[in-house]
């Protein structure tokens, strides 16, 4: 784990075959770690940093005190509640999640070699020949670690691998050229039309975001096969989801170019991130926030409907609330 | 609403029969109320009247360990209430197999009572028979003392049984009745060609056990014949009596069809399905064996003749429809058999009348045709319903409109209502057994595409072929266990009679203290010599049941209906079979890999413990070592993750047990072993008899299931799952036995895998599932049995996460594993996954 390959490397959460969320077919997608980012919603807070952490997971510590023995640090104590860490004094010399029995306590972030990465997702190679799929960098912020994602993207196309990347867009132009060669489909998060609101939820303005899709379709208008081109909305109720906001980001992509978009998802919130929160000593100001009514859903596309962005080219995506109609079916 | 109703309505509401007819409807329904039923199927028990008599044999049941106990209460009971037959004055100047031939066909058409009933359009109603066993008093001593006597077959399958190596018996069922030619000349054409058989034989022959068994068969023939007129004669009578118009027709009709089918050969759908019905049914009425693995082949093919003529005549489809979907209630009155004394009324999933649909032709084209998709239709409407089983062939060629059809049934069911079998990696295996075994005139590269499988998975030819698919269940395990005990059990084996523990005897060779071993490799060593001596210990302990079968428990009626038995005057019992093999099933594989990898790790490796703490552990049953039980079963690598090393020594045990296996034959009847892996319920029910192991398993505790990785073991998801089952069946290769697949398992490997049902929500996620399927018959096994997880099993989840560890939720953008999630939230996804679908 500490052991550093010769060759590229990168910090990577970790990686998910079978992947079915993030783009056409079934993938694997590669979270990396580090995001420039901080949304409030993240559903997935352990990537946001660059650097490694740990996390202990109750379910599966057997209370036997072995990572206490063994961290040179004593950073580690536990009480009634369960393992405390103190983040001040760990210096993740990695002794502990090596040590533990059980896998209770874990790194969040690898450094992983090029090489073996690409022998990774080469596995799967039948399933996405087969489905139509391929390979997702994903995050975190995949442009953060660009040089190793570019090659990572560049060897995988020499091997006919459909690619993806799945971005928050807050990135250097310069950056995506290099990047965007070897891409066959770019996700890119477009959260808030507001850029003030975009700072308050985001910790980031939004300009730099708008200025980079309209970088994107520029590229796409001069190579419309170059990529592919999904938008991504996360609906956070109350705050992504309001009539402004979904018709302020309509009206934008029909401004720079609806007719280079594939397809805009907007994605159902979820709360299943809450433990992850918990797990890094965090508080998720969404934690009492419910899931989303089908009608709620409905009225998100009906107002993107309303601005005049193209129906067939709009998905609600991971809509998960039971829902009853009143003689009590299922919606 | 609260959720506890809630649950109740989802529940309720889950997959139910549609489409069907009042006819059907009624049927269905009527076969449900089981025990409430007038009418049922009951086995009914018949008898010489000797006062020596028995009819329940016990071989049959010796893989069903759960019966140990009871084999001398049935044996009585079955005597007890047995109906005598008043015998042919010639009865006992015969031989054993015509005897039992004249018994069988005498108690069918002359005693059971023809019964239809409303508005069935298929005859054949009783056929759960227990029969004499037909033996003369003398016989009967010989029998019982090689079957009850000191060291006989009870003994030592109950000793096999009780020192965790696993089970064996010579049993009934399982392979494919050469139907096809049935429906192509008719028993009529069967019955003739016996009777040239025979009397081209030479006068001696004649006189000879061969002239005896081919006398049997052709009485044989005719049983079908005779009954079937019985039934035309119940139709008259009924037809009588009936007063509205359209049943009247139809009566008409079967009293037509049943005049004519089977003994001559049919011309339209109902014709055929009338003479496969009752042909089928009296195979096991002959075996005195309801249902298991009598199965039915390639279905889709051999009717879709008759199924075109009947279309092109003006049938229509839905009755055609209509017509199989009464062949499927008969089917399911299989389980009637025990149906005051079985739980649920008799109705378990152990029987498997298995057909085959689909799969590919002799130029790798797909056959499927617009039978398939009738029968498909059926399946669905009749669903959720057990018998009988479909089983559908995908492979490179399959065309989209199957693998549609097939996702979206699995969608709509909480799990496969079929499982699915994969050409490529089959018929590879098939084509490595025919030529292991000099038999690439049986099978070869121009023939195998015909195979199907019988029961559950298992591979074999079709009309010529017994492979004894169930008949040895071997727990690999047990080898590691000896290398640890050097020779002898762990755990002695503790008498339940008395609480005595048994006096330790070193079964195995003395394979050297392993304390005392130096590397992993002095480790696994040991482990060869100790697996070698399990396999010749089964082969040895199941030729016991395979003799006693072959001297007195012939089935005349079913060696009609196996290629090969006629021409060589042999009962099929007696290794008649063009192709007869005997299969070992491998149980507890991955936890047999995983225990090695263990040693390796904890032991070699990594040096966490000595070889004797971990034996000591063993013996304590990890209590008080759970720490070390927690590296075994969290550190230490597992198979099942497509993880390169651990595969490979996952590959190496593979070749290694299978190598071994194919260099036995049986002495008495000359059939070669060969392996597969299928472990029916033998890995829930070993896992209380065998010690706890390496791979940091107590015991009590669950075993692997067939080729599955260990339960909790797969964490990096589905394709990683499939992709170390592909690779331990030898994966793919230049100098591939079929195209470039390999398959050290001929009879094939069950694997079973569990999907959350997001995986399905959608077309677009049904592509990506299609997507799936197809990757699997490039990467992965032989046989998939797919589950889609439901609320019951996420509960237990909560309540066992340790073996629930790879369980993904899968939301957009979004990933976990279910355990590593607070109550809560698991509570919501509960709720919330039990009514996605």
């Amino acid at each position: 784990m500490n052991n550093i390959e010769i060759g590229k490397t990168a910090n990577i959460l970790n990686y998910q075959r079978l992947s079915t969320e993030d783009g056409p077919g079934i993938r694997t997608t590669v979270f990396m770690k580090g995001c420039p980012l901080h949304c409030a919603w993240c559903h997935n807070p352990e990537s946001i940093l660059q650097k490694q952490e740990i996390q202990w997971m109750a379910v599966r510590c057997i209370g036997c005190n072995t990572c206490i023995q063994i961290c040179p640090e004593n950073a580690l104590q536990r009480n009634e509640s369960g393992l405390l860490i103190d983040r001040q004094s760990c210096n993740l010399c990695g002794q502990c999640w090596q040590g533990c029995p059980t896998n209770a306590l874990e790194v969040l972030g690898i450094n992983t070699s090029l090489d073996l990465l690409i022998k990774e997702l080469m596995k799967d190679e039948a399933f996405y020949l087969k489905s139509g799929g391929g390979v997702t960098f994903s995050g975190g912020e995949p442009t953060l670690q660009s040089s190793f994602v570019q090659e990572a993207l560049q060897q995988l196309c020499n091997k006919n691998i459909n690619t993806a990347i799945d971005t928050c867009g807050f990135y250097n132009q310069e950056t995506i050229k290099k990047i965007i060669p070897f891409t066959d489909l770019v996700l890119f998060d477009l959260k808030l039309i507001d850029s003030d609101q975009h700072l308050e939820y985001t910790g980031q303005r939004n300009e730099i975001i708008l200025q980079n899709l309209r970088q994107l379709i520029a590229i796409k208008k001069s190579k419309p096969a170059a990529f592919d081109l999904w938008i991504r909305t996360p609906l956070i109720p109350g705050i992504t989801t309001t009539q402004d906001n979904l018709k302020g980001i309509a009206n934008f992509l029909t401004e720079i170019g609806v007719e280079y978009i594939t397809r805009w998802e907007l994605c159902a919130f979820n709360n299943l991130c809450q433990d992850k929160y918990e797990r890094l000593n965090l508080n998720w100001q969404f934690s009492g926030t419910l899931l989303m009514r089908r009608t709620e859903l409905e009225a998100c596309k009906q107002w993107v409907l309303e601005a005049g962005f193209p129906p067939q080219q709009v998905f609600i995506t991971g809509a998960s609330r039971v829902e009853l109609k009143p003689e009590g079916e299922v919606l | 609403m609260t959720v506890d109703t809630m649950e109740s309505k989802f529940r309720f509401s889950i997959k139910t029969p549609f489409h069907n007819s009042e006819r059907i409807r009624w049927l269905r329904d009527y076969y449900f109320q089981g025990v409430k039923r007038k009418w049922n199927n009951e086995c009914t028990s018949w008898t010489t009247g000797t006062p020596w008599d028995f009819q329940y044999d016990e071989l049959t049941f010796y893989i069903v360990p759960e019966t140990y106990t009871f084999f001398p209460t049935f044996r009585a009971a079955f005597s007890q209430v047995a109906h005598p037959i008043k015998l042919d004055p010639q009865f006992w100047n015969w031989s054993i197999v015509e005897r039992r031939a004249w018994f069988l066909k005498e108690v069918m058409v002359n005693y059971l009572p023809q019964e239809i009933l409303p508005g069935d359009l298929i005859c054949g109603a009783r056929f759960n028979i227990q029969t004499s066993a037909c033996l003369t008093e003398a016989e009967t001593r010989k029998h019982d003392k090689l079957v009850l006597g000191e060291n006989g077959a009870r003994q030592a399958t109950f000793w096999l049984h009780n020192h965790g190596f696993g089970n064996c018996g010579a049993t009934s069922g399982h392979l494919i009745p050469d139907y096809p030619t049935i429906l192509q000349k008719g028993w009529r054409g069967v019955h003739d060609d016996l009777q040239s058989t025979y009397q081209n034989l030479p006068a001696s022959d004649q006189k000879s056990s061969k002239g005896a068994q081919l006398k049997a068969m052709i009485t044989s023939s005719t049983i079908a014949r005779d009954l079937a007129e019985k039934y035309a004669e119940k139709c008259f009578a009924l037809s009588k009596s009936e007063i509205a118009e359209t049943r009247l027709v139809e009566l008409t009709e079967m009293i037509k069809i049943n005049q004519k089918v089977p003994w001559e050969a049919p011309d339209n759908f109902w014709e055929a399905i009338q003479a496969l019905w009752i042909t089928h049914m009296l195979v096991m009425s002959d075996e005195n064996y309801p249902g298991p693995g009598v199965s039915f082949g390639r279905i889709d093919q051999y009717l879709f003749p008759f199924w075109q003529a009947s279309i092109r005549d003006g049938m229509d489809r839905e009755f055609g429809k209509e017509i199989l979907k009464c062949f499927w209630i008969h089917c399911n009155t299989a389980y009637d058999s025990m149906i005051r004394t079985g739980g649920n009324q008799g109705i378990t999933a152990g029987y498997g009348q298995l057909f085959t649909l689909a799969g590919m032709g002799a130029n790798a084209e797909d056959l499927s045709n617009d039978l398939t998709f009738a029968i498909l239709e059926v399946i669905d409407e009749m669903s959720p319903i057990l018998e009988p089983k479909p089983n559908i062939r995908l492979h490179r060629n399959t065309p989209d409109a199957i693998y549609e059809r097939v996702v979206d049934m699995v969608a709509s069911s909480q799990g496969a209502p079929f499982l699915l079998n994969f050409d490529e990696r089959s018929m590879a295996g098939l084509i490595r057994q025919a030529e292991i075994s000099g038999q690439t005139d049986l099978i070869n590269k121009s023939n195998v595409h015909d195979y199907a499988p019988v029961g559950c998975l298992e591979n074999t030819m079709t009309g010529n072929d017994r492979s004894g698919t169930v008949d040895c269940n071997l727990n690999l395990l047990k080898a590691v266990e000896l290398v640890l005990g050097q020779g002898f059990d762990l755990i002695p084996f503790v008498e339940p009679m008395t609480g005595k523990p048994e006096k330790p005897v070193r079964w195995g060779p003395d394979t050297g203290d392993p304390t005392q071993f130096k590397t992993f490799d002095d480790f696994w060593q040991a482990y060869q010599i100790q697996t070698k001596f399990i396999i010749q210990k089964i082969v040895e302990v199941y030729e016991n049941s395979e003799a006693i079968r072959a001297s007195y428990a012939p089935t005349p009626y079913l060696s009609c209906l196996i290629k090969g038995c006629a021409e060589k005057g042999l009962d099929v019992t007696q290794g008649g079979a063009q192709i007869s093999f005997v299969t070992i099933e491998a149980v507890t594989y991955a936890t047999t890999v995983d225990s090695l990898l263990a040693v390796k790790y904890l032991v070699y490796d990594q040096k966490i413990c000595s070889m004797a703490e971990l034996i000591q552990a063993l013996k304590d049953n990890w209590v008080g070592h759970e720490v070390l039980q927690a590296r075994a079963l969290h550190k230490a690598p597992k198979y099942g993750r497509d993880d390169d090393q651990a595969d490979e020594l996952a590959k190496k045990v593979m070749e290694n047990w299978t190598q071994e296996t194919w260099k036995y034959k049986t002495k008495s009847t000359n059939r070669q072993f060969r392996p597969g892996m299928l472990s029916w319920n033998y890995w829930i029910a070993n896992g209380f008899i065998l010690a706890a192991s390496p791979d940091g398993r107590p015991k009590g505790k669950f075993l692997s299931n067939a080729i599955c990785p260990s339960n909790g073991a797969d964490i990096n998801g589905p394709t990683a799952n499939v992709n170390s089952v592909g690779k331990v069946l030898g994966g793919k290769s230049t100098t591939g036995d079929w195209e470039e697949f390999v398959n050290l398992l001929p009879n094939g490997s069950s694997h079973t895998m569990t999907f959350n049902p997001s995986l399905l929500r959608d077309p677009e996620h049904k592509q990506k599932f299609k997507g799936f399927l197809k990757g699997y018959v490039e990467n992965g096994g032989t046989a998939l049995q797919i589950n889609i997880l439901d609320a019951d099993m996420l509960r237990d989840a909560q309540k066992h996460p340790e073996n629930y560890r790879h369980l993904l939720v899968r939301v957009t953008g979004y990933n976990a594993y279910f355990t590593s999630i607070g109550k809560e939230l698991q509570d919501e996804i509960i709720e919330r996954e039990s009514h996605i679908m």
